[in-house]
This record gives structure tokens, C-alpha cells and sequence, in this order.
């Protein structure tokens, strides 16, 4: 037998080679960079200002282009893949900024992304949820610009799961949120993982991230430089080292 | 005072109204100023002539509806016209627009409308003359509505039928999928991409509402006055001028820019004099967007 006998469950659910992208051609802001993600896994990105994180994840999700590498969702390369697609396919993204539609209500920023599901699945994937983050529900009709901050990053969640994705990928989800919203944040998504989602996730805040986290990279320059237990990432000299003493100040 | 103005200027601007759809549209979501969307409407309105008379030649003289002056040929010939005009918008956008839209410079995109317009008027001078022509040659009596009023029963159609495409418009907008998609690119095309939207999809049925709307808003022009090449470049400017008065994005808006337009249009002609008519609706645009510079149902960016 030639083929090697791999159990199935170890294919990760996403699977990212030696991605390179950029904006420009030529300018690669991520140079080969590789992670994966198994089943119900928190995959925390962290790294330094400027590392590509961002650019990174976004490339992951479709919307930078991919010069070089592979991404594998569920063991299919959709590598170059509409980003629309990759949301049918399983495979979530809330931006960092501006990642509602603020001139829609709450309802329609929800029931826009329901564009594939059927009709009748539509309304029970919003009730869904609504039960998980009640405060939407009693802002459903209002225009979801007049949201506070964390009722926002509530809603682009929200939003991402309309369509129960596999893996949902988060670029910054506590950025500009107050301690208190940082840690319902962070509580959720810890929720959404027990309920069987993969989560990625790229934090400025190494210390909140690490804390709901399975596993982490650190990126640097475009590439991941260490990998290791989110438990015991944040004694790690080397990742120390890594952060030239950012880490701390974090 | 004579009141018959306010029939003239109803007529009038809920065609510029109808017109304006499409640039509104257009300017929200493809993120330009097309100056071909007049000549959408004078192609729509040969292209449903043509159909007409495709229709006349293969079922002979059909007699015309009620007090109309005009039969079942012309509607089925419109909805047609329609079909065709959105074809012309698909196939130009494929051709010309999308091309360059790829690059980013909107203004490039702009300047290729205007090329894209002339060309179309030189074709259309081409094929169909310069001299205008009639969906029907006919004479309809003007019936008395009171207070000096009178609205032929041509007219009357003509504004129950935008009436009720800018209801469906809206409605569209508002309550279909769809209309939700081309909302929400509108707002933020790369957000629109990340929740699973099809974009190209929304390009297209920009383009197709738009031509469609153009082609309707041509074929009454045809119905209530004649058909010429130059029939949309003269609506060009008034129905930018209703876009931008309604708020750029919004549908009702466009149709109440067009209506503020056209009514003060006619009573201009009426109380100053016919060759004020334009400046009189550049004078009202002025004033509200120096008090509404978002127009007036649109919203500042946030």
C-alpha cells in the first residue's frame, strides 16, 4: 500500500501552508506564513505591530491576494476562492473595523448574510441568535450605527453565524471595548467553541486571548516565529524575545 | 393663476423621477456618475418601437385600449424593450465598465459613461435618423379634473404606472434579498463580500434594474411626447439633479427629487418664463443641498 493510512480525524478542519499575500504585487506583507486549527479549537494569532496579522487573517478569508501557499478548509483548497464562497463553504470572518452595515437595522445586518439559507431557516438562525446575545433582539429595528461598541462586535458576530460556519476567524474582537466588554467577548466565543466551532483569532490583547485559547502563533514579519500552548505561551522566553518586550505593555 | 402646471410638472418629474432610479443606484453602488443612463431611456424607447412594429407586422392592426392611444402591442412590446435594455447595460457594463471599475479610478469609469453616451446617440442617429418619431400619431382630448385642470387618460396611465413601479422599487429595495444585497454593497463592498454576497451578482441586477427603469421612463416620453436620439441627454442633467436632491442611494428619494424638479420646472415656465426652466431647478437643487448636503433622504457617512 502506498497510501498512507491517515485517520481522517487528523486532517485539520483548517489547514494554512506557506501563505504568501499582499496588496501589491511583488510586496508580500505575509511571507509564507502557516498555521492550522483542529476541531474545536481557540487559535490565538498574536505577534508585534506590524507583523501581518491582519493582513494575514484577512488573506485567509479571501480578501487579500494570495500570491503563493495553500489554504485547506476541511481538507479542500480553496486557496483562491471567492471570499463570498469561502462563508458557503464554512468558513467565517468579522473584520476588525467596520464590520457592520451601519444604515441597516439590527434585524437586516443579520438576515442579509442568510442570502443562502432557505427562507423559513432564516428567521430560526436570527431567533437563534437573538437567544444568544438578547440585547440585539431588543434593538432588532433600530439602525445598527446607533449600536455602542460592544453591541457592534455582538452583531458581527452574530452575524458570522448566521450561517453555521465551521471555523469562525476573528481579527481584534476586544479593540476598542471596555474591560467589561472585552471579557463578555472573549466569554462568548468561548461558548461558541463548546458548541462546536473552530475559532482563529488575531488579539492585540495577548493576555484575554490566551486565557480562552488552545493553542497560539506568534507572527513575525509575515511568518509564524513560535507556536505553542496558549497556557503557557505568555511565560515563554523565546516569546519574550519575539515581542522585544512589547508583550508586556500589551 | 393656471393650475394645469401641476399636471405638466407631476408628468414630467416622475419620469425624471424613473430616470433617476438608475443614477442613484448606479452612484451608490457601482460608485459612479453614468451619463449613458440617458441614453438608456431613447434606446429602450427605439428598441420597444421596434418591437411594436415587429408586433404590428405579425398581428396585424390591433385596435387601441379604451380611451388610450395606444394597445397590448406597446405593453408587451415595453416589458420586451425592457428585457433589451437591460441586455444593453449588461453587455456595455461587461464590455466597457467592468473593466475599468477593476482599476479603482472612478473617474476613468465616469469618462467612459460619457464616450459610452455619445457613442450610443451617434448609433442611435444612425440607425433611427434624427427626426423624431411616434409610438402613435393620434390626438387624445384633454379631459377637465377641475380648477382648471385637464390630464388626458394617456397621462393618467402614465403616472398610476411609475406609481406603481416606484412603490415596487421600494419595496424591492427594502424587503427582498436582493435589494438587502445591493444595500449593504452600498454601504461597504468589502463587508458585503466577507458575509457571503455575491457581488457580481449585485453589479448585475444594478445594471439591469437601472436600464429597465431608463427604458420605461423612455417609453413614456415616446407615449406623451415623441421619440428622438436626443431625448434622454435632455433629461440627463435633471435627472441628476434628482438623485442628488433625494440623496444619493435612496429610491424615494430620486423619485420626490424628480417630482420637486418637474413641478418646479412647469411652474417656472408658467410664472417667469420658458427659458428660465432649468436655471429654476438648479436654483432649488442649490438651496436645499446648502441646508441638506446629503439630500434630502440621504444620510451622512458615518
Amino acid at each position: 500500500m502506498s497510501i498512507p493510512d491517515v485517520p481522517i480525524q487528523d486532517v485539520p478542519i483548517l489547514d494554512v501552508r506557506g501563505l504568501i499575500a499582499g496588496y501589491e504585487p511583488g510586496l508580500s506583507i505575509v511571507k509564507g506564513a502557516s498555521i492550522y486549527a483542529d476541531e474545536k479549537e481557540i487559535v490565538v494569532i498574536l505577534g508585534p505591530n506590524g507583523a501581518g496579522k491582519s493582513s494575514f487573517i484577512k488573506a485567509i478569508a479571501g480578501l487579500v491576494p494570495v500570491t503563493g501557499g495553500q489554504v485547506l478548509l476541511d481538507g479542500r483548497d480553496i486557496t483562491y476562492g471567492a471570499a463570498h464562497l469561502r462563508v458557503r463553504q464554512g468558513l467565517a470572518f468579522v473584520p476588525q473595523t467596520e464590520n457592520i452595515f451601519p444604515l441597516m437595522t439590527v434585524e437586516e445586518n443579520l438576515r442579509v448574510a442568510g442570502g443562502v439559507l432557505a427562507r423559513n431557516e432564516v428567521q430560526s438562525r436570527i431567533d437563534e441568535t437573538y437567544t444568544m446575545f438578547p440585547d440585539l433582539a431588543r434593538q432588532r429595528k433600530l439602525a445598527a450605527g446607533s449600536l455602542s461598541g460592544g453591541q457592534r462586535q455582538m452583531l458581527a458576530v452574530g452575524r458570522a453565524l448566521i450561517v453555521h460556519p465551521r471555523v469562525l476567524m476573528l481579527d481584534e474582537p476586544s479593540a476598542g471595548l471596555s474591560p467589561k466588554f472585552v471579557e463578555m467577548v472573549f466569554a462568548r466565543l468561548n461558548e461558541i467553541r463548546r458548541a462546536g466551532l473552530t475559532i482563529v483569532l488575531v488579539e492585540q490583547n495577548a493576555r484575554a486571548a490566551l486565557a480562552i485559547g488552545d493553542r497560539a502563533y506568534v507572527l513575525v514579519e509575515g511568518r509564524e516565529a513560535h507556536e505553542g500552548r496558549a497556557a503557557t505561551l505568555w511565560d515563554d522566553p523565546v516569546v519574550a524575545e519575539l515581542y522585544l518586550g512589547q508583550r508586556r505593555h500589551a | 393663476m393656471n393650475l394645469q402646471f401641476i399636471v405638466d410638472g407631476l408628468i414630467s418629474g416622475s419620469l425624471i423621477g424613473l430616470g433617476a432610479i438608475g443614477i442613484t443606484l448606479t452612484y451608490s453602488i457601482l460608485r459612479f456618475s453614468n451619463f449613458a443612463q440617458g441614453d438608456f431611456m431613447a434606446w429602450g424607447a427605439y428598441g420597444t418601437l421596434s418591437v411594436t412594429a415587429a408586433i404590428g407586422a405579425l398581428v396585424g392592426t390591433t385596435a387601441p385600449i379604451g380611451a388610450l392611444s395606444f394597445g397590448w402591442p406597446l405593453i408587451a412590446a415595453a416589458i420586451i424593450g425592457m428585457v433589451l435594455t437591460a441586455c444593453l447595460a449588461l453587455l456595455l457594463d461587461w464590455l466597457l465598465f467592468a473593466r475599468l471599475r477593476d482599476r479603482g479610478q472612478s473617474i476613468i469609469v465616469v469618462m467612459a459613461s460619457f464616450g459610452a453616451s455619445m457613442a450610443l446617440r451617434s448609433l442611435s442617429e444612425f440607425i433611427f435618423t434624427s427626426s423624431p418619431t411616434y409610438f402613435s400619431r393620434g390626438i387624445q382630448m384633454a379631459i377637465p379634473i377641475g380648477l382648471g385642470i385637464r390630464i388626458t387618460p394617456d397621462q393618467t396611465v402614465m403616472l398610476a404606472t411609475t406609481l406603481i413601479l416606484v412603490t415596487a422599487m421600494h419595496l424591492f429595495m427594502q424587503r427582498s434579498q436582493t435589494g438587502r444585497e445591493m444595500r449593504a454593497y452600498s454601504q461597504n463592498p468589502a463587508l458585503a463580500r466577507v458575509v457571503g454576497i455575491d457581488t457580481a451578482r449585485v453589479v448585475r441586477a444594478t445594471w439591469i434594474i437601472g436600464a429597465a427603469l431608463a427604458c420605461a421612463a423612455g417609453v413614456m416620453v415616446g407615449i406623451l411626447v415623441q421619440i428622438r436620439p436626443l431625448m434622454g441627454l435632455d433629461l440627463l442633467l435633471p435627472m441628476f439633479a434628482a438623485a442628488i436632491l433625494g440623496g444619493i442611494g435612496s429610491v424615494p428619494g430620486a423619485v420626490l427629487g424628480g417630482l420637486i424638479i418637474g413641478l418646479s420646472e412647469a411652474a417656472a415656465v408658467q410664472l417667469i418664463g420658458a427659458e428660465w426652466r432649468a436655471a429654476i431647478a438648479f436654483a432649488i437643487l442649490m438651496a436645499v443641498l446648502l441646508v441638506r448636503p446629503m439630500g434630502l433622504f440621504g444620510r451622512a457617512e458615518r
